[in-house]
């Protein structure tokens, strides 16, 4: 019985090649997508949770400030970690981690190696007891023998040492540092939030506390927030009592401290990839979006093949009937329906698995990740299974049930007029159009919205800007400023401790009178030279720029917001503490974006340091070339040991969005697949239907009808199903967007032309899909049609 | 032939009724038919177009029910059988040859023989065996790989025959088997049936042909729905 159904099944399959093909290529396309998506969402939700003990690892987040002020840090004072150890009930361990950027290159024998920004990490000892992250050589008991041991990544390790042993080796960090490689990681897995090259010992970090500032050791120091801390706690732990008990233990250490100043809450480790500290969820939503939209390719796939097959179902009629009249039951004929939709799957996988093995490195290239498509992983199969017996089931039973009850004599005398399911078809086809639409609204307003952000006026100018760091030209800045400047394709030269794009440290350590002691809010702090404020066009709405005087270092200059959160009334001339120092407000500058757009502005402050780590360089957009050139000259006489880089700001902008970005790329593929495979439906129906009419259509010929009559009466109906789509999606993804767009404070107008055009687009997609069937028909010679009857 | 009237008929039917309805008209396919034929026997119907012939093959061939009337076939009332019932009793009883032969074109001649044997649950070697020994009767043989596209009519039918009786029915029901065929190959069909009729097949053919009528051994001629003449062929 069964052979004969695959038999059957087989050659209606190569008999039928038109139908089959489209049902196939619509298949293989939806599940190679939805299989690639799932993959996707797959590998999202599965970060971090390879750590054995993922269940008892928190992070720590300070929430700072109350009201509009109020923060949620990621990064929390050292100290919170030694005492969560010493003082805290229900601490298992804690470790932290501390991004390093104290060297950019490091030197083994003859060979200088950069390592990136971020990839260095102080940890504590006991990294690798919480965190499940393989030491391949090394003791995970003593993994830093002595301060000046680091451990390194597999792969680092053969950047530099090839294939020897790196244990006992010496490479040297920026010249002047020398470590010795106690040990040997796996590389981190891409799934892990923390990640990096090289991990040296905490105690590196607290050699730069020497005493002599504000903070006079590391473990001591409650002012900033910079260390990611770890607590592996016990199961049966309160996390809601740990953090109360770090916040007290805060108020008891830092004197002078506002219940706002900090306090502490835990995030489950395997919340914060897709958590933001403050609880908001942008990575969720993300992932969430992607289920929904596989979950939409699949559905418009199923629907093409379910719609073709109960079309054909009336062509089909004779031979259902026939094998009901020699002895066939409905459950053999509902088997052999099954078995066939089977086949269908089953060839249009092997090839779905083609086209993901193909895709893949592209996939990963827009996707931004390094999944990995292995049919001998079991975690790939499920994916498989999820996707292959859902979509079957979804689009196997309703064709088969409809099939196998026709009643044979109806069916034999060609009664199975079909309109009940023609219904049901149509229902599907405007379903299919809404999925696409409402993907077509989202893809321009997600587009839109990422030009928006290209194109906002961020209140300063980062064109034709880029920096690099200083080095050995540190202690040269003034002299190598005014060469620099000399060149005509060298427009402005600054100097200044952080990133005007975004910003990555933030204190809380600011005092002024009339201060409410109940109140505090973090500042970004820019230490910048003269000309900072100026070459990056950030324009003053009171006060004055630094002169570059020695007075100039109890001066400080802050935006409005942080003017305005203070509440400070003309500010300028007023007394404000910044750290350890009393000094007084100098300027107001108007509002700039220094973080993502998704984040409203903060306060921020501007103090003077004559010369700090790196360097601004503005130029021209013909010149930059010649202008690089020129830096680098002066860059090789004074840093002869580190290779020079440099980055233009415009892409360390672009870094701020690259999640949008790939997000939307992979939005435009989505969309453009969901249409593709809606069209190949509604081809197959419209072959179809001029099939079932073509007896009409010569008729109408016949008496006098023109192709445009006949072309226009074939679409009609199904054009007449996109309009309804329309309506149906336009308002759903008008409110899906909007809420989309209200992860971001500034945002671009959802206007009604972006659902005029999403309908448009529709409406001619499908015409210019159905008039090509209908054209077809419509030119054909009546007198055979009518013949053929 | 009276010696066979006096058995249990195999078919008798009483007072059968069955109405076409559109939503304005109501259609009398069938009104009122009593009819008895006995084991054996070989019956032609006949009848101008809409007379009710082909209700009445379907009827009989448990392809539909009646709206009014009594059914028996073999003893039993099936009238009222629900329609997994008729299909049981129909699969193990009669087999059907249609005027269009109604072959399923993705399968090749043998399978199409083999179709009924599969839906009865015959093991695979004693199928293999019947459907031989049926194509062999029917000489088409050497085109048991064929599909029925690669056929002649005559040949198409043959097949249709052989798959009609394959099952070894009791009773074969054709619906007008010459109806696409020339004369030559419409006389060896007759020819086919004839033989099988004295293996003792009953046989009911539904004709417009009074030539084709001419091998049965009674013609019940129907108008309207009703059955106006009956002749005994000698």
């Amino acid at each position: 019985m069964f052979r004969n159904h695959l038999k059957t099944a087989w050659r209606n399959l190569i008999n039928k090649k038109f139908y089959s093909a489209i049902n196939i290529i619509g298949l293989t396309i939806g599940l190679a997508v939805g299989i690639l998506i799932l993959l996707w969402v797959q590998d999202e939700l599965s970060f971090d949770r390879f750590n054995s003990k993922v269940s008892q690892i928190y992070k720590v987040n300070a929430s700072i400030g109350s009201g509009v002020s109020k923060q949620v840090w990621g990064g929390v004072p050292a100290p919170v970690a030694v005492y969560a150890l010493k003082e805290v009930p229900g601490i298992v361990n804690a470790v932290r981690v501390i991004t390093s950027y104290d060297y950019s290159v490091f030197k083994y024998n003859d060979k200088i190696l950069k390592e990136d920004y971020g990839k260095l990490s102080y940890v504590d000892d006991s990294f690798f007891k919480v965190f499940d992250y393989k030491l391949l050589k090394g003791n995970i008991n003593i993994p830093f023998p002595n301060d000046q041991s680091v451990i390194i990544t597999e792969s680092t390790a053969k950047r530099y040492f090839g294939d020897a042993n790196p244990i006992g080796k010496t490479i040297t960090g920026d010249s002047k540092d020398p470590f010795v490689v106690s040990g040997v990681l796996a590389d981190f897995p891409a799934n892990s939030s923390i990640s990096g090259n090289m991990l040296f010992s905490i105690n590196q970090k607290k050699k730069q506390y020497n005493g002599k500032g504000y903070w006079k050791a590391m473990d001591e120091d409650w002012g900033n927030y910079y260390t990611s801390t770890f607590l592996q706690v016990r199961n049966d732990a309160s996390t809601r009592a740990i953090g109360d008990k770090l916040t007290k233990i805060h108020f008891e250490h830092q004197k002078g401290i506002k219940p706002t100043d900090g306090i502490f809450q835990l995030q489950p480790l395997k919340d914060i990839h897709l958590y933001n500290p403050d609880g908001s969820s942008a990575g969720v939503q993300i992932v969430k979006v992607f289920s929904i939209v596989a979950i939409l390719i699949l559905l418009i796939a199923c629907i093409n093949y379910i719609n073709l097959s109960t079309a054909r179902a009336m062509l089909r009629s004779k031979e259902v009937s026939v094998r009901k009249i020699i002895g066939a039951e409905r459950k053999h004929l509902f088997m052999q329906f099954i078995i066939e939709t089977l086949l269908c799957f089953a060839v249009a996988l092997l090839l779905a698995f083609g086209l993901i093995y193909a895709v893949m490195p592209f996939y990963n290239g827009i996707a931004g990740k390094q999944m990995q498509f292995n049919l001998f992983d079991v975690k790939v199969w499920q994916v498989i299974a999820l996707t292959v017996i859902t979509t079957l089931i979804a689009s196997s039973i309703y064709p088969a049930l409809l099939l196998s009850s026709f009643k044979p004599i109806n069916a034999l005398k060609g009664k199975i007029s079909g309109t009940g399911n023609a219904t049901f078809r149509k229902v599907l086809v405007v379903c299919q159009f809404a999925f696409s639409i409402g993907l077509i609204v989202g893809t321009i307003i997600i587009n839109r919205q990422l030009n928006y952000i290209q194109q906002k006026q961020l209140g300063y100018d980062r064109s034709y800007v880029f920096s690099l760091q200083l080095h050995g030209m540190q202690d040269h800045y003034e002299a190598i400023k005014a060469d620099l400047l000399n060149h005509p394709e060298i427009t402005g030269v600054t100097t200044g401790d952080g990133n005007i794009v975004s910003s990555g440290s933030t204190t809380s350590d600011t005092d002024w009178d009339g201060k409410d002691p109940n109140m505090s809010f973090l500042i970004h702090p820019y230490g910048v030279d003269k000309d900072f404020i100026n070459m990056f066009k950030i324009k003053f709405t009171s006060g004055n720029n630094f002169t570059g005087s020695k007075s100039d270092t109890a001066h400080w200059i802050l935006n409005e917001t942080a003017v305005r959160l203070a509440g400070i009334k003309n500010p300028v001339g007023k007394r404000f503490k910044f750290h350890d120092t009393n000094g007084i407000i100098i300027g107001v500058v108007k509002d700039f974006h220094f973080a993502s757009l998704k984040q409203a502005i903060e306060p921020a402050i501007f103090n003077f340091r004559p010369t700090t780590w790196q360097m601004f360089i503005k130029t021209t957009g013909k010149d930059s070339p010649m202008a690089i050139k020129t830096v680098e000259k002066l860059w090789k006489q004074y840093n002869a040991t580190y290779p020079f880089e440099y980055k233009f700001l415009d892409d360390d902008y672009n870094e701020l969005y690259h999640s949008e970005q790939n997000t939307a790329s992979l939005f435009d593929v989505f969309a453009g697949i969901a249409i593709f495979i809606s069209c190949l439906g509604l081809f197959g129906l419209a072959t179809y239907t001029a099939q079932v009419k073509i007896k009409e259509i010569g008729i109408r010929k016949v008496l006098g009808a023109s192709v445009a009559n006949i072309t226009a009466m074939l679409s009609k109906d199904f054009l007449v199903l996109v309009f309804i789509a329309i309506l149906i999606a336009s308002p759903i993804a008008w409110y899906a967007m909007n809420k989309w767009l209200q992860n971001y404070v500034y945002r671009t107008e959802l206007s009604w032309w972006t659902l005029a055009i999403a309908g448009l687009a529709a409406v001619l997609i499908a015409f210019i899909t159905i008039s090509f069937q209908a054209i077809k028909a419509a030119i054909a010679n009546p007198v055979k049609s009518l013949k053929n009857e | 032939m009276a010696g066979m009237m006096q058995e249990a008929p195999m078919i008798k039917i009483t007072n059968l009724e069955k109405f076409y309805r559109t939503e304005e008209v109501e259609t009398i396919a069938l009104n009122k038919l009593s009819i008895e034929i006995a084991t054996g026997e070989f019956v032609a119907i006949m009848g101008p177009s809409g007379c009710g012939k082909s209700t009445l093959l379907n009827i009989l061939g448990m392809l539909d029910d009646p709206d009014a009337g009594s059914y028996v076939f073999n003893d039993i009332e099936v009238a009222h059988f629900t329609e997994r019932k008729r299909a049981d009793l129909r699969k193990h009883n009669i087999g059907f040859v249609f005027q269009s032969f109604n072959l399923i074109d993705e399968l090749t001649v043998f399978e199409n023989v083999e179709l009924p044997l599969i839906y009865t649950g015959v093991a695979s070697a004693e199928r293999v065996k019947r459907v031989e020994e049926v194509l062999d009767k029917m000489q088409i043989m050497h085109r048991r790989n064929h599909y029925p596209q690669q056929l002649s009519g005559g040949q198409q039918q043959r097949v249709a025959i052989a798959r009609a009786v394959v099952n070894k029915p009791k009773l074969i029901l054709a619906d007008e088997p010459t109806g696409n065929l020339d004369s030559s190959n419409g006389n060896d069909v007759m020819e086919l049936l004839t033989d099988l009729n004295e293996q003792g097949t009953t046989i009911i053919m539904v004709t417009h042909s009074e030539h084709d009528a001419r091998y049965s051994h009674r013609i019940i001629r129907l108008l309207d729905g009703q059955s106006v003449m009956e002749n005994i062929m000698v």
